[in-house]
């Protein structure tokens, strides 16, 4: 998902032009549009050179503070984490540190593009963690493709971590990754592309259901595309008693049924997905989406788009009041004129220009924020439902709307909230090192999120921080 | 195999299931059932496919394995069976397993009963409807004079080589292959 995005949206085209035509030429101009962006980008990461740097976080009045910050002093403060490890929490800066791992093998809408090539997405990633959440990350991509390796790489770095963050992993890879990860080290390991996005795409469809009426339990919900996130998001609606049965997974080879000619292949290749297709589609619908999609409630599509592949009469043949997720990014598998015009209720996409971005900047900061107050052991998935349904209620302070159904990332005082949140119910789990209460979470997490962008902006006007160059694009 | 013999192998309420009812009937395979046996035994050699490039499946499998399933039935030495599905499922056949008995001549027990392929379709599996399946195979083999039962499967089939070691079997027999 990206998370920042051009403010023009694709206009409509004029003509007698057929509705394939339509859809690939707004794909196009939502290509044109990031190309601008990606030569700035370009620019820029030439004249800063990296996004991110360590700085001091301790006075250092003269060297001869050093006896504290290092020789002789710190010994002690060695010896001490030597009787007690744990206490790496309290006497070092373990608490806020995290890795952003990554072995480059599914980068953005690049593919397998290796570690070198992610690090500049990376250093992207650990700056939007600083900037939004406070949280000091370090971009770590690794030298191998192999899912053992990269547990072992994980595991090794954990003296020095608080929490592992995983990114662009190739799925089905990624899951055993993260199963492996959260099951043997006592840090909460999250996968974004999972996790980050499935909490956003589930706290939106809880206030999309409230909004017409119905409950998660009797709602047909049909997921397109089977990678990481509506993978993560099938596992998020299990645990919130969505009816499984009359949950419909399609992919690109059709729907997923208990049958399909691949499922051995799935059993063995892909078991996260074996697994959804035994306990998914209780019908057993055959087909594709156009078939999925009769008499749904419910769709919510993170797949691989191509323009057109959503046919409006598919969106007739749903439910009454159907919800629409399209959340492709930059062009989304159905645009939001086109789902609404074919009866729509409610869309939402990934796009910032579009109202109801679903977007994973709204959770990730937020969860790693919490956690990290509580210096947390894991990170369970009640976690990110926390996260989902917290930020849910908070869509509300503002007004539960169609076209408002999640707080926009410029409503910043949500965000400690749902830290606040996720820190409570890591106590509540007893995965918390440190117990506090959701006021302590909160002022924490308000001054923590706060300080970076207060940060960012002495620096910026000191000149500490050089102005940008050239001419902006946006 | 008679009517009323067959009737003997329904299952009544095997292991409780948690996810629904479905349970299996093992009955002998009638000429009905060819079609359906055949696209399963196939769907069990492309699972073989997935463990090993020597066992890459031919075009015309599915005839194939209607052909042999006919011979089979004829076979006095053959065994093949078919698993009926319930609920939704009732008289659809879900599941195959072919056996045949086979003279060892230089080792005692002097009949073994050798099972060539057991497959159940997905919503089948980890209900013990395997178990039954072998069971019943196991059962009929010995019924007809066997005094060893052994199972044939690619050997990087791991989770053959734990189904089969779990219910007492070891390995026994190594066959190694080279492309020429």
């Amino acid at each position: 998902m990206v998370e920042v995005l051009p403010r023009s949206r694709p206009g409509v085209e004029e003509g007698r032009k057929s509705d394939q035509e339509i859809e690939e030429a707004r794909a196009r101009e939502a290509e044109e549009e990031t190309r601008g962006l990606s030569e700035r980008a370009v620019d820029l990461a030439r004249y800063f050179a990296g996004k991110i740097e360590v700085i001091p976080k301790v006075p250092v009045r003269s060297l001869k503070d050093f006896s504290y910050w290092y020789t002789p002093g710190i010994a002690e403060v060695s010896r001490e984490i030597h009787r007690d490890p744990e206490l790496s929490f309290e006497l070092t800066g373990r608490w806020n540190t995290i890795a952003i791992v990554t072995d480059g093998s599914r980068v953005l809408g690049l593919g397998d593009i290796g570690p070198e090539a992610a690090l500049p997405v990376m250093e992207g990633k650990a700056l939007l963690f600083k900037y939004l959440g406070g949280v000091d990350a370090f971009p770590i991509p690794i030298r191998t493709k192999e899912p053992n390796d990269i547990i072992e790489t994980a595991q090794r770095l954990e003296p020095a971590l608080g929490g592992i963050n995983l990114e662009d992993i190739a799925s089905p890879k990624c899951f055993h990754i993260l199963d492996e990860l959260q099951r043997s080290l006592s840090i909460p390991v999250w996968h974004d592309d999972q996790l980050g996005t499935a909490a956003a795409t589930v706290a939106g469809l809880l206030n999309a259901l409230e909004l017409t009426g119905r409950k998660i339990w009797q709602t047909g919900i049909v997921l397109l595309g089977a990678g990481a996130a509506n993978l993560a998001t099938a596992r998020l609606l299990k645990a919130l008693n969505c009816d499984m049965g009359a949950l419909t997974v399609v992919d690109h080879k059709g729907i997923l049924q208990s049958e399909r000619e691949d499922i051995d292949e799935l059993m063995l290749r892909n078991r996260w997905k074996y697994e959804l297709a035994l306990t998914t589609n209780e019908a057993r619908t055959h087909g594709g989406l156009k078939e999925a999609l009769q008499g749904a409630d419910v769709l919510i599509a993170a797949s691989t788009p191509k323009p057109g592949m959503i046919k409006p009469e598919w969106i007739q043949s749903m439910a009454p009041k159907p919800i629409v997720f399209a959340l492709a990014n930059p062009s989304p598998e159905i645009w939001p004129d086109v789902a609404k015009a074919a009866g729509a209720e409610i869309v939402a996409t990934g796009r910032s220009d579009f109202p109801n971005q679903v977007n994973n900047s709204l959770i990730f900061p937020a969860v790693f924020r919490g956690v990290l107050d509580a210096h947390a052991r894991g990170i369970p998935d009640l976690l990110a439902l926390e996260a989902a349904q917290e930020l849910a209620r908070h869509a509300k302070v503002k007004g539960l709307t169609k076209d408002h159904l999640l707080p926009t990332m410029a409503e910043e005082g949500v965000f400690p909230e749902v830290a606040a949140a996720v820190g409570i119910k890591a106590v509540e789990l007893g995965i918390a090192r440190k117990k506090r209460t959701r006021e302590e979470f909160l002022q924490l997490a308000q001054a923590r999120m706060a300080r970076p962008k207060e940060l960012t902006q002495v620096l910026m006007k000191n000149g500490l921080l050089p102005p940008m160059p050239g001419q902006e694009v946006v | 195999m008679s009517e009323t013999r067959a009737a003997g192998f329904i299952e009544e309420a095997a292991a409780s299931q948690k996810e629904g009812s479905r349970r299996l009937v093992v009955r002998p395979a009638r000429a009905e059932d060819v079609p359906a046996l055949a696209g399963l035994l196939v769907r069990l050699k492309r699972l073989n496919e997935e463990f090993d490039p020597l066992l890459k499946v031919r075009t015309d499998a599915e005839p194939q394995a209607a052909k042999v399933l006919e011979l089979g039935m004829k076979d006095p030495r053959m065994l093949i069976l078919a698993g009926e599905g319930t609920g939704p499922d009732q008289g659809r056949v879900v599941g195959v397993a072919r056996a045949a008995l086979r003279d060892r001549i230089f080792y005692t027990p002097e009949t073994e009963g050798v099972i060539l392929d057991i497959y159940l379709l997905p919503a089948y599996r980890r209900k013990n409807m395997g178990e039954y399946m072998l069971a019943e195979t196991v059962r009929l083999l010995k019924e007809r004079g066997a005094g060893i039962v052994t199972a044939e499967f690619p050997a990087q089939n791991q989770i053959a080589v734990r189904f089969y070691a779990k219910r007492g079997f070891r390995p026994l027999n190594s066959i190694h292959a080279k492309i020429l």
